[in-house]
């Protein structure tokens, strides 16, 4: 059976980090856009760790929320998209093509979640940073939307592996690199069709909700919610 | 030979409308030279941008549309002049459409021209913008017929192909005219693009069931493309876009921003071609009138919708709307109601204020108005999306700014040149105008005389009975 | 593969010099042999050490071969060389488990930045004027040797100073041997995370003068007094893997976790009760939560070392009932009863203090209560507990306590006979209050060494740079002092070639001491660092290691292979003797600089999540990370209460003047429900006048305006006692990542 790969974020042992952040950034190529361009909103963060204030002084809580692309199942984005650059892969993931991007951003719009990012302006590095790009991974030019992809190239990169040796994936083998990182492990990455995998049993958690499920998107990122506690100690 | 009456007058009116297109003078080449430098001033914004980058826009996460699609949605909108007019009125039989509607029509085409550009201007990739076409090819590759984007491709290219049909087969006769009337490199020019008409009974035949065929044609069209532009944002779960009065909303406000911009550039027209008995004053008043109408229409479907998003307290909705309401944008949201609303309201309900003056001051408005209302459909929504923090403020930039400006210099130009090259009054028209009039002339004491001067500006009495009531034999 | 090879040049005159069809006969294209064993597209994995903070977590590198342009013998050419891609945890390694946070992933940038200093650099203008130019490492090794020789033949051997950062393990013992051998006296320490109010309590309290380490992952109650233990404190990774576990990683058990604080820091959203305590009063309230246990009877009597030091903790901390704490700490005494009854219901429970409560005047009182609390919950060497990280057998135990610490030496005047500094790893007049004026006494010194791989506000005074390799160049040797209860020696082979013509500091030493001759040469006999190591490993391979252990030849193989050497059978380390002083730790009222009535605001500065002290601020990666509580990029901000703010008439993104009796400073403001009404608060880490292009003339450096209050007993900069004045003057923009502060917007509350 096809692999359907999602991923759990326990909002529990998430401690806002951000080494996922960084990990991804330094997996994917993304580029750096300095301070000016980050006052004017184009800081490209494709795991962003969200953090949202309640109450005030002295009676004040912070929640955290990693936010990442859903991979939705009923992508806003890929209809939209009028040159096909984003559409929905056969493993369940919302795969965007960068050189069939034409840069309408209308994808961007459409996702709820925010989490598609631009490129206003062709990348640079000083050099010799650039010796640190990941050649798994393309380098986008101006104009092209991106997004977290799961970090896909790993995942075929563990198929193809798996495949010369003639076995199956184990569990929690194409780790994305915000997953690998993640200290407190509160990012879980896996196979869904897989109802033993970690993340399948995390997506039944009874912690579990869907960000912003009610629009029907079909996300295939389960939060599990981090509950008050409780004298039971649980 | 002796001349007629009837032909001295056609004579007159050859003379009149011709002028402008007869000779150029100081005056012309001024304005083209000035409309021309705003033109270019964009053109080169736009090549920066080109150059450097879409970054050089305002636009930003999460307000990925800004000024850009502002001006696709308005310029489209203002392009529903020609087929409101043109069209609806023309299957109405309502006679005093006849001086207006090569004005209307050109508006349409330019406007269509202009907005069309702005899907290109806006890419991060212009420059494969053609992926939008189908053609074959080796990757096996289409658009996405299920992306509202293509749709707007197809519509809008249909209408413009459209239009400009509408538009063109009518000018024939008169290009026809000037090539009989005109000597030296103009009568070439007019030659050639006068397509051999002769003016015979078949031509005028097929000429009339053609324009008769596109003006049922271009009305469900014209309504296509501005819903197929709204649904641009309907169709996406953006708070307060998502909503099904989108697609009426969005036409009325196009009808309602091209009848102004239409009496707009007449009331130019008038003025600088002196052509006041051409279009007189009930032109304007019926204008007026359907301009009061739309207002009214467009004042419904605000409170309709804003009504409902305030009742229905949806989380996102609200904080939208509040935006809108009592945050950043509400100086622009009242402005936006007085040019729209308050101000023509009263300038053209009441009869004393309804002049061409106070017509003109409540449309030069509702063009305002009505620019302001699509940037605040589009801004404050992807401002304000469903995680706040992923909240966002749009600013434009001198480069969005400049070619904003160049848009109405460049609709400005070309119609000034137009207005050069064509005559701006359908002249065969009219005349079948004046026709039908005096065959019906006794009925109402309608008198389509017009007694000139010789300075070309004369009184004028209006052509009033002319239009709605006489409904016999005008047929096209 | 022969180390020796990569120096082999090979030159393409003819061919090249004939295609470019130029004149120039010097136009050469130099390509050097290139790495063996490197297959295009083919990733290794190589194991390394995160040097960026204290913990010491172990690296998995993925190199993946690449061509680019190095610099060797002073020769620009290029090389097809394996090339860091990626940081990753190691998953053997004790402390870190295969996990690695956002600092450490920033660590690959360092390698790669573009402002490292390439080769050695010669002050060639005034002091301080940044003008350098190139040296080859010939001249300015033997211009080191004259200096230190001229110092041998006046016999001034303590005219010779070293100053550096975090140093453990051998680097710390080549270091330590160079010294001592020369005659000069023990390395300075300056290493603002260290918590040295801490590691002394703990000596008093347990007789260990070190870091102490948190067994969170069995622990069922944590509460943490101001230590930002999941962000930057301490042992951060370890920490945080181990409170992943206490969350949620035993079914049916989730730990609770309190945090008392004067401002919301990353550490503190996660907790389950967020407390705001009045700034210095943090011992009160873990005395105040042991007399309620000790009243109640909820825990058998302690009586140890920790607790005799308490004043009054025989006769029940009478002045510690929750009354008395509720009116020196403001929180409520229902609140210290309930909070010690469940703590006390619910072990193993610890208690953790670190970051601002050690940095007021009475930090040490604060620190003793907290290790008394954890003695009464016997939690000190127990499951769910306190630890300390046993110290692997062939470490020289007693490195670091003969060393002193920078700032006490300065103070203490005793730089004024130095002659000779060196640097390492450390920039003391950039994190230093000015009122210290560090550079105008490091000025004074003759001559400066620094072996940094970037010119910043220190290095800038050197006369002469001798540039580090990066640590992915480098033979990297640690002993992690926290966060895992295994003795750990870490140990990794470059993993890159080097990029630049740099030289690791350890080499550079022993180069040096070669030349130098005499005692210096006979204690440091190893040909390179290399070398060093492997003899410091050697009896290692028949302790008791994770692995069996194997003969000795592959014992060096396979230490490389793994990531270092580890053990989970040694026995704790004895104790040192504890001083005999009789510390009677009772509560005093924290003092601070100013007065209340001009300078109405305590004053916090806290170590970024971003920048630590500032040594990250040079990475693009980490100015362009949004702060977790701010989403604050590339800039400073300061904190300010927004009550405090509208009582000020200051706005978000407002520009205010900050003003202590000592400086001032500019900052935008952020306005922020997360800190105390009479508190402002600001990271460190940004302002720096020179440290690269992406953090030089970028924000604003707390410390610059800071008191020279110190930590009583201690000697320690207390940093959290200074008193500001805050005022709008004018406007800025802060790049922030985030719009909305609030899930739900106050404006859009519903009635």
């Amino acid at each position: 059976m096809a692999h359907r790969w999602g991923m759990a974020v326990d909002l529990d042992r998430c401690t806002g980090c951000e080494a996922c952040v960084i990990a991804c950034r330094a997996e994917n190529n993304i580029p750096t856009v300095g301070e000016e361009q980050a006052q004017k909103g184009r800081a490209i963060h494709w795991m962003r760790v969200e953090r949202y204030y309640e109450g005030e002084f002295p009676d004040v809580r912070v929640k955290f929320q990693p936010v990442l692309c859903q991979q939705c199942d009923n992508a806003p984005c890929e209809p939209v998209c009028p040159t096909y650059a984003s559409y929905h892969t056969n493993e369940g993931l919302n795969g965007q093509v960068y050189n069939r991007c034409i840069g309408t951003r209308y994808c961007a719009n459409a996702c709820p979640y925010t989490v598609r990012f631009f490129n206003f302006f062709n990348p640079a590095w000083d050099k010799p940073l650039h010796l640190q790009l990941n050649p798994d991974v393309s380098v986008r030019q101006v104009g092209i939307m991106e997004k977290c992809t799961f970090c896909v190239q790993r995942i075929k990169s563990a198929e193809i592996r798996a495949k010369e040796e003639k076995r199956e994936l184990k569990d929690g083998e194409p780790a994305p690199a915000c997953v690998q990182t993640c200290p407190p492990r509160a990012l879980v990455f896996g196979d869904l069709n897989d109802p033993e995998s970690e993340v399948s049993r995390l997506a039944r958690s009874h912690r579990g909700v869907k960000l912003l499920g009610e629009l029907g998107t079909q996300p295939k990122v389960t939060y599990l919610q981090r509950n008050e506690w409780n004298d039971n100690n649980t | 030979m002796t001349t007629t009456p009837d032909q001295i007058n056609h004579d007159l009116i050859n003379h009149d409308l011709l002028r402008p297109v007869a000779r150029a003078s100081a005056r012309f080449f001024l304005v083209v030279a000035m409309l021309g430098l705003v033109v270019l001033a964009g053109l080169s914004a736009w090549g920066y941008q080109l150059y450097s980058g879409i970054g050089v826009a305002g636009i930003r996460r999460p307000v990925f549309w800004g000024f850009y699609i502002t001006n696709f949605v308005f310029w489209i909108g203002i392009s529903h002049a020609g087929t409101l007019i043109s069209a609806i009125l023309r299957l109405a039989n309502a006679g005093w459409r006849r001086p207006v509607t090569r004005c209307a029509e050109v508006i349409t085409v330019f406007a269509l021209c202009i907005g069309a550009m702005f899907p290109v201007i806006h890419l991060g990739r212009p420059w494969v913008a053609f992926w939008l076409v189908p053609y074959p090819n080796e990757r096996g590759l289409w658009p996405n017929y299920r992306s509202p984007l293509v749709w707007d491709f197809f519509a809008i290219n249909t209408y413009l192909i459209g239009s400009a049909t509408f538009l063109i087969l009518p000018i024939i006769p008169d290009f026809a005219l000037c090539r009989d009337k005109f000597s030296g490199w103009r009568k070439t020019f007019y030659g050639v693009l006068a397509l051999g008409w002769r003016g015979t009974q078949r031509q005028w035949h097929r000429l009339e069931t053609a324009m008769h065929i596109m003006a049922i044609v271009i009305i469900p069209v014209a309504v296509s493309v501005h819903t197929i532009v709204s649904w641009d944002f309907a169709m996406t779960p953006v708070p307060i876009w998502h909503s099904t009065i989108f697609a009426p909303y969005f036409v009325a406000g196009a009808i309602f921003s091209g009848i102004a911009a239409l009496i707009v550039a007449m009331v130019f027209l008038r003025h600088f071609l002196h052509l006041e008995e051409y279009l007189p004053t009930v032109c304007f008043e019926n204008l007026g009138k359907l301009l009061l109408l739309m207002s009214l229409l467009w004042v419904y479907f605000v409170f309709a919708e804003r009504l409902t998003i305030w009742y229905g307290n949806q989380p996102a909705e609200v904080a939208v709307l509040w935006l809108t309401q009592n945050g950043p944008y509400r100086y622009l949201f009242w402005t936006m109601v007085a040019c729209n609303f308050l101000i023509p309201f009263p300038l053209l309900a009441i009869k004393k204020l309804r002049t061409i003056t106070g017509i003109f001051v409540a449309s030069i408005t509702v063009v305002v108005g009505m620019w302001l209302e699509r940037y605040l459909i589009i801004v404050p929504s992807l401002s304000r999306k469903f995680l706040p923090y992923a909240w966002g403020t749009y600013r434009p930039t001198w480069v969005e700014i400049t070619i904003t400006a160049a848009t109405f210099a460049a609709m400005a130009l070309l119609y000034v040149v137009f207005a050069k090259l064509v005559p701006i009054i359908s002249i065969w028209e009219l005349k079948v105008g004046m026709r039908e009039e005096s065959e019906s002339s006794s009925s109402v004491g309608a008198v389509s005389r017009v007694r000139p001067t010789r300075s070309g500006r004369g009184e004028h009495e209006t052509l009033a009975g002319v239009g709605f009531k006489n409904s016999q034999g005008v047929k096209l | 593969m022969e180390r020796r090879d990569f120096l082999k040049v090979t030159v393409l005159t003819g061919a090249t010099a004939a295609l470019s069809g130029c004149e120039k006969p010097a136009q050469t294209l130099v390509r050097f042999i290139p790495e063996e064993d490197l297959v295009p597209g083919v990733a290794t994995w190589k194991p390394s050490v995160c040097t960026i903070c204290p913990a010491g977590c172990g690296l998995m590198v993925r190199v993946l071969p690449g061509e680019t342009e190095v610099v060797r013998n002073g020769k620009r050419g290029t090389i097809q060389m394996g090339l860091a891609k990626k940081l990753e945890g190691n998953p053997n390694h004790p402390v870190n488990q295969g996990k690695l946070c956002a600092r450490g992933q920033a660590g690959l940038q360092i390698t790669y930045h573009p402002d490292r200093v390439g080769t050695p650099l010669k002050r060639s203008g005034p002091r301080g004027s940044g003008a350098f130019q190139p040296a080859t490492w010939e001249e300015s090794l033997s211009e080191v040797v004259s200096k230190l020789r001229e110092l041998q033949s006046e016999n001034r051997p303590q005219s010779l100073r070293f100053v550096g950062g975090c140093l453990r393990g051998q680097r710390h013992e080549v270091v330590r041997k160079f010294l001592s051998a020369f005659g000069a006296l023990p390395a300075m320490v300056f290493d603002p995370l260290d918590e040295p109010v801490l590691r002394q309590a703990n000596l008093l309290s347990f007789g260990q003068a070190a870091m102490p380490s948190f067994d969170l992952a069995h622990t069922s109650y944590v509460i943490s007094f101001g230590a930002d233990f999941l962000g930057t404190w301490n042992s951060p990774v370890a920490q945080s893997v181990a409170y992943g576990e206490m969350r949620q990683g035993r079914p049916g058990n989730r730990g609770k976790f309190i945090q008392v604080e004067q401002r919301m820091s990353q550490t503190g959203a996660s907790a389950d009760e967020w407390i705001a305590a009045r700034p210095g009063t943090e011992g009160v309230i873990a005395l105040g939560l042991a007399h309620v246990i000790l009243k109640e009877k909820l825990r058998p009597t302690a009586d140890t070392n920790a607790t005799r030091l308490i004043a009054g903790w025989s006769q029940g901390l009478v002045d510690y009932s929750p009354e008395q704490v509720e009116r020196k700490t403001g929180i409520s005494a229902q609140r210290i009863e309930r909070l010690a009854r469940e703590m006390a219901a619910h072990l193993p429970a610890v208690a953790i203090i670190g970051g601002s409560p050690l940095a007021h005047t009475n930090g040490l009182f604060s620190a003793l209560s907290v290790n008394a609390l954890n003695n009464l919950l016997e939690g000190v060497g127990a499951p769910g507990g306190m630890f300390f990280t046993p110290q692997p057998p062939s470490e020289n135990p007693g490195g670091s306590a003969e060393e002193s610490d920078f700032a006490s030496v300065l103070l203490g005047g005793k730089l004024d006979d130095t002659k000779v500094l060196l640097l390492y790893n450390a920039n003391p007049v950039f994190a230093t209050p000015a009122v210290w004026k560090v550079r105008e006494v490091l000025d004074k010194i003759p001559f400066i060494v620094s072996f940094g791989s970037f010119v910043d506000e220190t290095s800038q005074l050197a006369d002469l740079i001798l540039p580090d390799h990066s640590p992915l160049e480098s033979w990297l040797h640690d002993v992690p002092n926290s966060g895992t209860n295994q003795a750990v020696v870490s140990l990794a082979a470059p993993v890159m070639l080097p990029l630049h013509d740099t030289r690791a500091m350890p080499d550079t030493l022993l180069g040096i001491a070669h030349q130098l001759g005499g005692e210096v040469a006979k204690a440091l006999p190893w040909e390179n660092f290399e070398e060093m190591l492997q003899a410091s490993m050697a009896p290692l391979s028949t302790a008791e290691g994770i692995h069996p252990p194997p003969d000795a030849e592959k014992f060096w193989g396979k230490v490389q292979e793994q990531g270092g050497w580890w053990s989970d059978k040694v026995r704790q380390p004895a104790r040192s003797a504890i001083p005999q002083q009789h510390v009677v730790a009772e509560f005093v009222l924290p003092q601070f600089d100013g007065e209340e009535s001009s300078f109405p605001f305590h004053f916090q500065p806290y170590v970024s999540q971003a920048f630590l002290d500032g040594s990250l601020a040079h990475l693009p990666w980490m100015q362009e990370m949004p702060d977790a509580i701010s989403t604050v990029m590339w800039g400073t901000w300061v904190e300010i209460n927004p009550r405090t703010a509208q009582k000020l008439g200051i706005e978000q993104d407002d520009l205010v003047e900050v003003r202590s009796r000592h400086g001032k400073l500019l900052a935008p403001a952020l306005v922020s429900p997360g800190i105390g009404f009479d508190v402002v608060a600001m990271p460190m880490g940004q302002g720096h006048e020179n440290f690269g292009r992406y953090a030089s003339g970028r924000g604003a450096n707390p410390m610059a305006i800071l008191a020279p209050m110190q930590v009583a007993e201690t000697g320690s900069l207390a940093w959290a006692a200074t008193r500001v004045q805050i005022s709008k003057v004018g406007k800025a923009k802060l790049a922030s990542f985030s719009g909305g502060l609030f899930e739900r917007p106050p404006e859009l509350q519903h009635r």
